[in-house]
Formats: structure tokens, sequence, C-alpha cells
């Protein structure tokens, strides 16, 4: 019977077709528009590394001056100074834990085709590659040896490798940076974490922006004085120089902590409040402020990665399906109203109102189905022209298997809601009544 | 022309009409709030940055590999300026430490007192040897640009040496100063405490933003300061093109940089249209995909109505010839069905407002948006009437065509 009503259904898509048209172009666009910008919340609020977002930790201390704070205000930057970021990497709590920050470099190739070029880093301890689970194409990255004794080394990612050396394995070669010669360790393969946690400070696209094109350890960059790229916050006077810089309460490098367990969480915490309570004794870290820990998912939050934006634009596409939900409700109605006839005479002979209320919820399904179709195409070329509009997004405006599931569900769940007034309105047709009008 | 027959009629089939009435209610209030904030952003995306005719106005950075000692970077500056202004076509060139709109910038605190513990604002400094007022065209609202005498020579690794005299944005006077008519003399102070810098007002510009362009006042609080800095690792120009010669201008001072210089140097080049594009992009994309949004829900209520109307006007056929019979005149059966469809769009508008202001607030509590404007519901209520009345004119126009002959007909 559910074939029959279904073929049905597809017969009556022809019967009416501007009718029918018109339905399943409104439930398209309603469904594409809720879908795409379902899409680009769902990717940009997702959590980039599951299985250990609850061990991985920033903390964020405030060192800020005691003059004009009051308790309670938020610390002046989220970042950590020189001083507290080496003394943290001595911790004995966490398995793992890397100091980051962002740095702008001069690549010479030894290709004389290819000339001096600009790259974007990040230099870290050794740590990062497996804190993050950075997946590498060729080698790996440096040794805890070479942090200490601030080696020449490098990991290139792969873009930058294969623009420099094709598709050959480099690993062990030297490559002049910012006028040293650097031994490459490792390749990565392509990064494409989404978002990029692990940096969203100071950058400018955030958690959405290009891959770092390369790896320098931090020990290195700090004794290089490579160039900062990023946001550093410093309150009051510094004296001029590096090394002052960086005995002074500037922040401006991003921490991560990673816990052997997620349960190591509170002595993580006392670790930190031992070690503020230490630096009071130093004269330091006067504000007294609470000293916290936030994991991926709260640090995700903290730092509000999910513009408001991209909730409104979400809020408003559901608004507009709701509309397209009711307009469709207005359509059926007209469309099965005029079929009060044919009604009549399947009742009259014999046919239930379950019946009669099946075959027209498989017809609205139908109706659904072909929404549903055309709502992902039109899906597509949203996330498309959106992806056009902005650099940030191009990174998050791609679908998945969830996604294209969901277009399905929703579609057709709209449909059969839509559906069900138009429907019982149906089943109430009186044989007789229509009948005798005839 | 008597409600009373439209009304009761309306009142015996209440569920074709309210789902219109619902469909003009969203619309108007997702229409409202949409509209809004696209003038929100638009009315963002388009203030002046201070720099005149921007789109002859780019930047070029260019970075040394090797370091140099303070005086070599000095010569270096200088020459480079000159190889920049031998390029046919430049009308101006400055050093600059940073550009409005480019996203990247510094920002310093600024007090009014040594004693004050925290700064009174936070303001994006501007430092340049050269004249900016000259090369951005920036518009001289009080006080005079910097004179060569004050310019010193600053090597930033080892002096704590800076100028004594700033040019300030006028909208950071009245904030500094609310109740003066006029900045110029007066003494603003660099940091906090005692080490503050001390900085006399020689100039106020009209207007001149920071790099990050932030949607708040702070926009606007910039300040210039005459130095010619050494100890950067990059050294970047503005230049101002003869109309129209931007593209030719950008690659040839590009050749005549790289030229200029012994060993090899990196350089960047971004125009400042370039700058606004990128710093506005997310706010057109929202815009777009809200103006999208608009007029897809104008369409669909607008075919909701046409679809609701036809359906009427088929089951009444009988109805309408009877009346036809009767004596009515075709403009009765018209003046009907508006009559009808206005009240149901009436209905409508009044919930539509109650809702418009309803998701207004749930946007300001929950997202940090302005308040919606009563100007928005006024013109959105209009619009959504006109929408109403032009949607049912096709249905009316066929009811009234239907000829009084059907009156006599069984079906």
């Amino acid at each position: 019977m559910f074939q029959y009503y279904f073929m049905l259904g597809l017969r009556s898509l022809r019967r009416n077709p501007a009718l029918t048209a018109l339905m399943v172009l409104t439930l398209a666009v309603g469904v594409a528009a809720s879908i795409a910008t379902l899409t680009i919340l769902h990717v940009m609020s997702g959590d980039p590394i599951p299985h250990k977002s609850d061990r991985l930790l920033v903390p964020v201390i405030d060192n800020g001056p005691l003059a004009g704070y009051t308790a309670g205000d938020e610390p002046n930057d989220r970042q950590l100074s020189y001083r507290d970021a080496t003394n943290l990497l001595a911790n004995k709590v966490a398995g793992r834990s890397t100091a980051l920050y962002g740095i702008s470099v001069a690549v010479e190739p030894a290709r004389k085709d290819l000339p001096l070029f600009n790259a974007r880093g990040l230099a870290a301890t050794s740590d990062f590659f497996n804190m993050f689970e950075v997946p590498f194409r060729y080698g790996q990255g440096w040794s805890p040896a070479e942090d200490k004794s601030a080696a020449d080394v490098v990991v290139l990612s792969r873009k930058l490798a294969e623009k420099l050396y094709g598709d050959s394995d480099p690993v062990g070669q030297r490559l002049r940076i910012n006028g040293q010669q650097y031994q490459i360790t490792g390749v990565l393969d392509t990064w494409n974490v989404v978002p990029r946690f692990h940096r969203i400070i100071g950058t400018p696209d955030g958690a959405f922006g290009d891959e770092d094109e390369l790896y320098l350890p931090f020990a290195t960059s700090v004794r290089h004085e490579t160039q900062r790229n990023g946001n550093s916050s410093c309150s009051g006077d510094i004296a001029p120089g590096y090394q002052a810089y960086l005995d002074s309460e500037c922040t401006w490098i991003q921490f991560w902590f990673e816990l052997r367990s997620a349960r190591e969480r509170g002595a993580l915490q006392d670790y930190l409040n031992s070690y503020a309570t230490e630096q009071r004794k130093l004269g330091r870290m006067q504000r007294q402020a609470p000293n916290k820990l936030y994991d991926v998912r709260e640090w995700l939050d903290y730092m509000k990665v999910v513009g408001n934006d991209n909730k409104l634009s979400a809020w408003l596409a559901f608004g507009f399906l709701v509309l397209c939900l009711v307009n469709t409700i207005g359509l059926l109605l007209a469309k099965f109203s005029v079929r009060a006839a044919e009604v009549g005479i399947r009742r009259a002979l014999g046919a239930s109102r379950r019946e009669i209320f099946q075959q027209f919820l498989i017809e609205t399904t139908v109706i659904g189905l072909a929404g549903g179709l055309l709502g992902l195409l039109l899906a597509f070329g949203a996330l498309a022209l959106i992806a056009m509009q902005s650099k940030a997004l191009t990174v998050v405006a791609h679908m998945d298997w969830q996604m294209l599931l969901l277009t399905f569900a929703l579609s057709v769940l709209a449909a059969v809601v839509a559906g069900l007034l138009p429907t019982w309105r149906a089943c109430q047709t009186t044989p007789a009544l229509q009948l005798k009008s005839q | 022309m008597q409600l009373h027959p439209i009304l009761s009629a309306l009142m015996r089939n209440k569920t074709g009409p309210l789902l219109v009435a619902v469909q003009v209610a969203l619309s108007l209030a997702i229409l409202a709030n949409a509209l809004h904030i696209v003038q929100v952003r638009q009315a963002v995306a388009s203030r002046s940055s201070g720099i005149e005719h921007e789109t002859d106005v780019f930047s070029l950075q260019i970075r040394h590999l090797d370091h140099r000692d303070h005086q070599a970077q000095l010569n270096e500056q200088r020459r480079e300026t000159a190889a920049l202004r031998a390029v046919s076509g430049v009308q101006s060139v400055s050093y600059t430490t940073q550009m409005p709109l480019s996203r990247s910038g510094n920002y310093s605190g600024l007090s009014l007192d040594r004693k004050q513990v925290t700064s009174s604002v936070s303001a994006t400094t501007y430092y340049s040897p050269d004249s900016l007022i000259h090369t951005w065209g920036l518009q001289l609202h009080e006080g005079r640009d910097f004179q060569p005498g004050e310019v010193p020579e600053i090597d930033t690794n080892t002096s704590q040496d800076y100028p004594h005299s700033v040019i300030i944005t006028r909208q950071l006077g009245a904030k500094l100063w609310p109740d003066s008519g006029s900045y110029l003399g007066k003494t603003v102070y660099y940091g906090t405490g005692a080490s503050a810098k001390e900085l006399r007002v020689v100039g106020v510009v009209a207007r001149l933003q920071t790099p990050g362009a932030q949607i708040t006042e702070q926009a606007d609080f910039s300040i210039l300061l005459p130095a010619r800095l050494t100890g950067e690792d990059l050294s970047t120009y503005t230049l101002r093109t003869e109309p129209g010669q931007l593209d030719r201008v950008m690659k040839e001072a590009e050749t005549a940089l790289r030229n200029s210089s012994a060993t090899p140097v990196i350089t960047r080049l971004q125009s400042v249209s370039e700058m606004r594009r990128d710093r506005y992009r997310a706010d057109q994309a929202l815009a777009w995909m809200l103006v999208t949004v608009s007029v897809l829900l104008l369409l669909i209520t607008a075919s909701g109505i046409v679809g609701m109307a036809s359906l009427w006007v088929t089951q009444r056929r009988k109805q309408i010839g009877v009346r036809r019979a009767l004596g009515a005149r075709r403009s009765d059966i018209l003046r009907y069905f508006v009559t009808e469809n206005l009240l149901i769009t009436s209905a409508g508008v009044v919930a539509g407002v109650l809702l418009a202001l309803a998701l207004n607030q749930l946007l300001v509590s929950q997202l940090e948006l302005p308040r919606l404007p009563a100007g928005y519901l006024l013109a959105g209520a209009g619009l959504l009437w006109a929408l109403g009345v032009a949607a049912v004119y096709g249905p009316a126009w066929r009811a009234a065509s239907i000829s009084p002959a059907t009156a006599t007909r069984s079906t």
C-alpha cells in the first residue's frame, strides 16, 4: 500500500505543477538557509580534539599592576609574560606543556629562482606536536634536548616544504631563515584543525585563519630575538631593548598544559595557586586575582570563537524556516481542499479515515523529499557564496555527512509537520455531503 | 463598504486567514530587524578613515635581512624615501609605523596627569618623520602640522628619548577634555606615573581612524608623533599617487625600492581600498546574507498570499456569481477581496510589530545588538501592506471577472 500511495504522491506532484513547484521551492529555500547557517555554526562550535579536550588546559594568571584594579576585573590579557611562561614550563604536574608565540621570519630559498619571502610561523616547545597531535609527513619534531640547547632547528608546514623542495623529503637539509642556517627536522602534513583552537589570540582571522608555515623552538626563537607577530599587552613603561622586554610584565605568550588524566585538574589548579603565591612574595601579582584554568571547550567559549554574527544568522534563518513552514501549510491546505471530491468518493467506497490520512501524509513526505533534494543543492550554493564573501569562513563553509543527513531529516520533518493540519482537514470530509453537492 | 459581511466570512473559516496573518507577522518581525542590522553595518563600513581620496593611497612594507646600526638605518630610510619620491605619478611619500584599517597596530594609554594610576584613554600612535597630514590629506581642524625642528631621531633599542609635540584627533580631544572648545597647547601624558612622557598638542585633525577601526568611538582615538625611529625589522611607507594611477605606481614603486637596496629585500604592498575591504568583509557578508533572506522572505509571503487568495476565489466562485447577478459591480468584488486582505494583513502587522519588538529584545540581550528604531517598524508595516494589496490584486481581479452566469451553473 505504501508503494501505491508513494506513486500516487509522485503523480499528484504533476497534477498541479505550479502549486507543487511553489511548495517544494518554499520548503527548499527555508531548509537551505537554515542548513547553511547551521553548518557554519556546527563547524565553528565543534570540538577540535574531542578525545583530549578536557585534558588540554590554558592558564590565565593576572600579572597586571595593582593600581586602578578593582577586584573582579577581567585580566588585561589572556596571555602570559615571558617570566611566567618559562617558570610554568618547569612544572612537574602536567604530562606535557608548551609555550607559544607567533613569529614572522624571512626565508631565503636555496633555489635561485625563488625570491626571498616572509613566512608566518609559531615558536613552540617540543611537546607542542604531540600535545595537539600534529600530523607529520616526513621526519618529526625536535627533541627536548634541542629545546634546552636552543638548537637551530625548524619544522615546515607541508605547503612551505612543497614550495621550497617540491615533493621530496627535505629532512636533514639546511634552510636559511633570517640570515641563520636552520636544520629541518620534520615536515607536517596538511593540518586543518577547525577551529584553530591552539592559536586564537594574535591572528587577524582568529581561530579560522591560515595554517602556520613553520615552527621554531621557543628558546631558539627568543635567542635570535625573532620578530614577534601577534598581540602584546604591556602596562607601564618598559626599558628599551629585548632583554628588558623579556624581564618585563608584558604578556605575549600563549601557554598550554596537557594532563595525563582529567582528574589531575585539581592538582594543576593547586600548583598554579601556589606558584602565584610564591610570586607574590617576590612582589609580583599584587592583584591577587583568581588563577584560572580553561579546557579546550571552555577556552573556545571564553574566547567567543563563535561570533554573535553567526548566532544571529542561524536564528534568523530558523525564523525564516518557520515562515516557510507556515507558508507550506497554507499551500497544502489549498491543494488538498480542491480534492475533497476525491476523498468523498474514496470514503464512500469504504476507505477509512486512517487510510486517507496515510495517503495524504505520504504525499506530503514526497513533497518533503523533493524539497530536501532541492534544498541540499541550494545549501551547497549558499555555502559556496558565503565562502566567497569571507576568507575566515572558507575554512568552515563545507558540509559533512551529519549535516547532509540532517538536511533531509529536517526537510521531511518540516513537510510532515506542515502537512498534519491539512491532512487532518482532508480526513474530515463527510462522504455523503461531498457526494451530494456533486 | 460594509465590513460586517467580510468579518463574518472571515470568522467562519479562520484557518486560512490566520495562516496568512502569521506569515505577515513573521515577515515583519524578521524584516524590520534584518534591515536595521544591515543599515547599522553599512553605516559602520562607510565611515571615513580620515584619508582623503582613499583610492589613491597605498602602503609599501620593506624588510631588510641584515642588521644595521642606527646611522645606517637612518640613511637607508632617507634613501628609500627619495627613491620613492622619484617615481613618476607619486604625489607624496611618508614613512609611517602603521596604517589605518590595516588591523595591525600599536595602542597605548594616555593620561592627563602624572598622578593618575590608570590611563584616561587608549589611543593608537602613528610615528612619522614626514608629513602624514600631507600624504593622507588629513583635514587640520586647528593648529599646525609638525615643523622640521620637532622631529627627533630615536633608536628604539637603546634610547628612551621621545618627541614633545603631538597632533590628536578631534574625537580624542573631546574625550580627554570634554569641556574645552580648543585643545591646542594642552598637555597630555603618554603612559602613566612618573615616567609618563609629556606631549604638547600642536594640532588637531578632524579625523583619523585607528588600524582596528573598531565599531566604538575608539575608532577615532589616534595621535600623530613626529620622530624617525630605527630598530624595527620592517619599514612601512605610505604613498599618495596622482588620481587613477594607483596600479601602475604601486608596481613601479616596488621596483624602485628593490633597486635602491644592495641586498635582497622582502616587500609587501597593499592599497587602502584593499585594507578597507578586508576590514569589513565579515560585515558585508552578514549584510548580504540578511538582504538575501529579506528578499526571499517577501517573495515567500507574497506567494503565500497569492496562493490563499486564489484558493478563496475558487471556493467562492458560486457566491461571487450570485453577488454579480444580484447587481454587484466588478469593482465591488475587487474591493471585497482587497479589503478582506487588508484586514488580514493589518492583524498580521499588529502582531508583527509586537513580535519584532520581542525579537529585538532578544537580540539586544543575547547578542549585544542595538535597539530597533520605530521607523523600521513603520517602514516594514507599510511595505507589507503594499505587498499584501499587490499580491491579492491578481486573484481579486480574476474573481471580479467571474461572469454572473456562473451562479446559474451547479458547480
